[in-house]
C-alpha cells in the first residue's frame, strides 16, 4: 500500500452529475445511446471530478461514481441475472403492497423514481464490477484511489425480491453465496490492479437498525419487509467476513450512513452507532467510514469501548448543505474523536457522497469542492499538531 | 405510406382526429352515454362489476369481517379518478407532442362521516368529504408546459369533475319474486 499522510482526506464516493451526464445515462438506459458513446462523455466527467478533488487537496480520490446510476444499482450492467427495476414494476410482485404504499406516502416520492437491481436469474459475472473504473482512474491520476462497491449484505438484500428472485434462489441466504463469490473475486482483482482502498457500502444497515415504518426508504426495494435487526447485523457480519476471508494487501472499509436522498434533515434517520458497533467491530475490514457531522449521528462516546480497534473514516462535513464548514470546526470534531482513536487511525471524509443517486444530486460541484478544501485545510492544521 | 407518429404509446394524428370528431353531434351523442355497469353480489361484502367486456371485483377490508379479496368500491373510485387524470394527461401531452416517460398519481380520500354508513349515526355525509391527488411526472417539456397539461387533465377529467360537482343521481329498487 502506498504511503498515506496523517489524517488523509478522501470522499465517500459520489460527485454531483451534470445535466448532460444524467440525460446521457437515461438515454443509455432507454437503449438510445451506446455504452461507448456514454463512456466518452463519462470519461470527461470523471477526469473533471478527479481534477476537482486533486485541486481541493484530496489524498485518496474516487471517480465520483459518474458512470453509475447509483452506488449499487450500477451492478446490473456488470452482472448476468440482474435487472434494474422500478419500484412501480415491483408493485406487481410485492406480497405487502399496502406497506410499500405507506413508505411511498411517507417519503412523498413516486414509485417510478426508485430503481433497484433485482435478481431474476442465476447470478453470474459479465465483467468486474469496477475494474474498468479503476483502470481509467489509474491512467488519469497519481493519487491513491478508493473504489466503493456495494457490500455483500447490501447487494444480497437489495437484489433478492420475493416473487421474482425466489424462482431462482430459494432465499436471500442462497443468493448470498453467489454474491460473496463475486465480491471476493472483485476484491482480489481490484487489489491486484493496485487499488489502494476498497470501500464496501452498507448504508442499509442503519435502515435495518434505525428505520421505523414511517421513515423507511426504498434505498433497497426489498427493505419494507421488516426483519430482526440483530439477526440482520449478524448476517451482514458473516457475509463480510466470508467475502474477506484470507484476503490482505489492500485497505478496506465499510460505509454506513443514515440516508442521503434528501436535504431535509428531518426525514433522514437518527441514532448513535451504539447498537451497530459490536457487529461492525467483528467485520474483517480496516476502517469504518461513518457519518458523524450531523447531530443525527449521536454521541461519539459510543466509540470509547472500541478505542483504536479499527480506523475511522470520520464524516466531518455534511454533503447536503450550502454552508462550508470552517476548518477550525472540522479540527475540533477530529480532536473530539482523538479521545478514542490515535491520529494514525483517523481519515477525513464527508458524511456521504455528493450525489448518491444520479438524478438526485444533493449539492453542486462548486460547493462540494469548497467543502473538500475546508477538509484539506483542517488536515494541514492537524498534521502540524500531531505529525 | 409514411409511418404514423406514435407518441406515448398512442397514434398522435389519429388521436387528434378522433378527438376532433366529438364536434360532430352524432359522435357526441354516442359518447355522452349511457355508460353502463352491472354489479352482481357475490356473497359477503363481495361484488363483481361488469362493464362492456370487462369485469372488476370489489370487496371490503378484513377488519370489517369481509374477505378482502379485492379493493373496496370507494377505493376504486379514488383509483378511477387517478386513472381518469392519467388518461387526460397522456391525451393532452400527446396532442402537444410531449413525450412522457413516467406518470404516477397518488390519490387520498377522507370520509366526512363514515358512522352513517355503519348505521351508528343518522346525520352527515358518509362519502368522501376531502379528496386530494398528487401527480409525479417525468417528461420532455418545461415545467410550465407540464403544469398546464396537468390543469387541462384535471379540468377535463369526467371522473374528477363528477366527484367535484353535485350531480343528479336517481336510484330505485325492484323486489323480485
Amino acid at each position: 500500500m502506498a504511503d498515506t499522510p496523517l489524517f488523509p482526506v478522501t470522499t465517500v464516493g459520489s460527485w454531483p452529475r451534470s445535466t448532460s451526464l444524467i440525460r446521457a445515462l437515461r438515454a443509455k438506459q432507454n437503449g438510445e445511446m451506446s455504452d461507448s458513446e456514454f463512456n466518452r462523455l463519462a470519461d470527461q466527467e470523471v477526469i473533471s471530478c478527479i481534477r476537482s478533488q486533486e485541486e481541493a487537496g484530496v489524498d485518496i480520490v474516487t471517480d465520483g461514481e459518474q458512470r453509475r446510476d447509483n452506488f449499487y444499482s450500477y451492478v446490473v450492467d456488470k452482472l448476468a441475472g440482474m435487472q434494474l427495476m422500478k419500484v412501480s414494476d415491483l408493485l406487481d410482485y410485492a406480497n405487502d403492497r399496502a406497506r410499500m404504499e405507506e413508505v411511498l406516502r411517507a417519503l412523498d416520492v413516486p414509485a417510478f423514481a426508485i430503481k433497484s437491481p433485482i435478481v431474476v436469474d442465476k447470478l453470474g459475472k459479465k465483467e468486474g464490477l469496477s475494474l474498468d473504473e479503476l483502470a481509467f482512474m489509474k491512467e488519469h491520476t497519481d493519487r491513491q484511489i478508493k473504489i466503493p462497491i456495494p457490500g455483500p449484505y447490501m447487494l444480497t438484500r437489495s437484489s433478492w425480491f420475493e416473487g421474482l428472485s425466489d424462482k431462482v434462489y430459494e432465499s436471500a441466504e442462497e443468493l448470498s453465496k453467489d454474491v460473496v463469490t463475486i465480491l471476493r473475486e472483485e476484491v482480489l482483482a481490484l487489489r491486484d490492479m493496485g487499488c489502494d482502498f476498497i470501500q464496501f457500502d452498507e448504508p442499509i444497515l442503519s435502515q435495518t437498525v434505525f428505520g421505523e415504518e414511517s421513515t423507511e426508504t426504498f434505498m433497497c426495494a426489498a427493505l419494507p419487509q421488516r426483519r430482526d435487526p440483530t439477526e440482520e447485523l449478524e448476517f451482514a457480519v458473516r457475509l463480510m467476513n466470508e467475502t474477506m476471508e484470507g484476503i490482505s494487501g489492500v485497505r478496506t472499509g465499510v460505509h454506513v450512513c443514515r440516508g442521503n436522498w434528501s436535504r431535509k434533515e428531518d426525514v433522514l434517520l437518527v441514532g448513535n452507532y451504539g447498537p451497530m458497533l459490536p457487529h461492525l467491530m467483528q467485520m474483517n475490514i480496516d476502517q469504518l467510514v461513518l457519518e458523524c457531522a450531523t447531530p443525527r449521528a449521536g454521541e461519539m462516546e459510543v466509540f470509547k469501548e472500541y478505542a483504536n480497534e479499527k480506523e475511522i473514516g470520520l464524516g466531518v462535513v455534511n454533503p447536503r448543505t450550502d454552508e462550508i464548514e470552517p476548518a477550525e470546526d472540522i479540527v475540533a470534531r477530529v480532536r473530539d474523536i482523538l479521545q478514542y482513536f490515535s491520529p494514525d487511525k483517523v481519515y477525513l471524509n464527508p458524511d456521504c457522497g455528493f450525489g448518491t443517486f444520479a438524478e438526485r444530486n444533493v449539492n453542486t460541484p462548486e460547493i462540494a469542492e469548497k467543502k473538500l478544501q475546508a477538509m484539506s485545510a483542517a488536515a494541514v492544521i492537524l498534521r502540524a499538531e500531531f505529525g | 405510406m409514411a409511418q404514423e407518429e406514435n407518441l406515448n404509446g398512442l397514434p398522435k394524428e389519429k388521436l387528434i382526429e378522433v378527438l376532433e370528431s366529438f364536434r360532430d353531434p352524432e359522435v357526441f351523442n354516442a359518447v355522452t352515454g349511457p355508460w353502463k355497469s352491472r354489479v352482481v353480489w357475490q356473497g359477503g361484502m363481495r361484488a363483481k362489476a361488469y362493464m362492456r367486456n370487462h369485469v372488476a371485483e370489489m370487496d371490503e377490508p378484513g377488519d370489517l369481517t369481509a374477505t378482502d379479496v379485492a379493493a373496496s368500491a370507494h377505493e376504486q373510485l379514488l383509483s378511477a379518478m387517478g386513472s381518469c387524470i392519467t388518461v387526460g394527461y397522456i391525451v393532452n401531452a400527446t396532442k402537444r407532442g410531449v413525450r412522457v416517460h413516467d406518470l404516477e398519481i397518488a390519490v387520498d380520500g377522507y370520509f366526512d362521516n363514515i358512522r352513517k354508513w355503519a348505521g351508528v349515526e343518522e346525520e352527515g355525509n358518509p362519502g368522501y368529504g376531502r379528496i386530494s391527488a398528487k401527480a409525479f411526472v417525468r417528461a420532455d417539456a418545461d415545467e410550465e408546459t407540464l403544469r398546464d397539461i396537468f390543469r387541462l387533465a384535471v379540468e377535463g377529467s369526467p371522473v374528477t369533475q363528477t366527484v367535484r360537482h353535485a350531480n343528479e343521481v336517481s336510484t330505485e329498487l325492484e323486489v323480485i319474486g
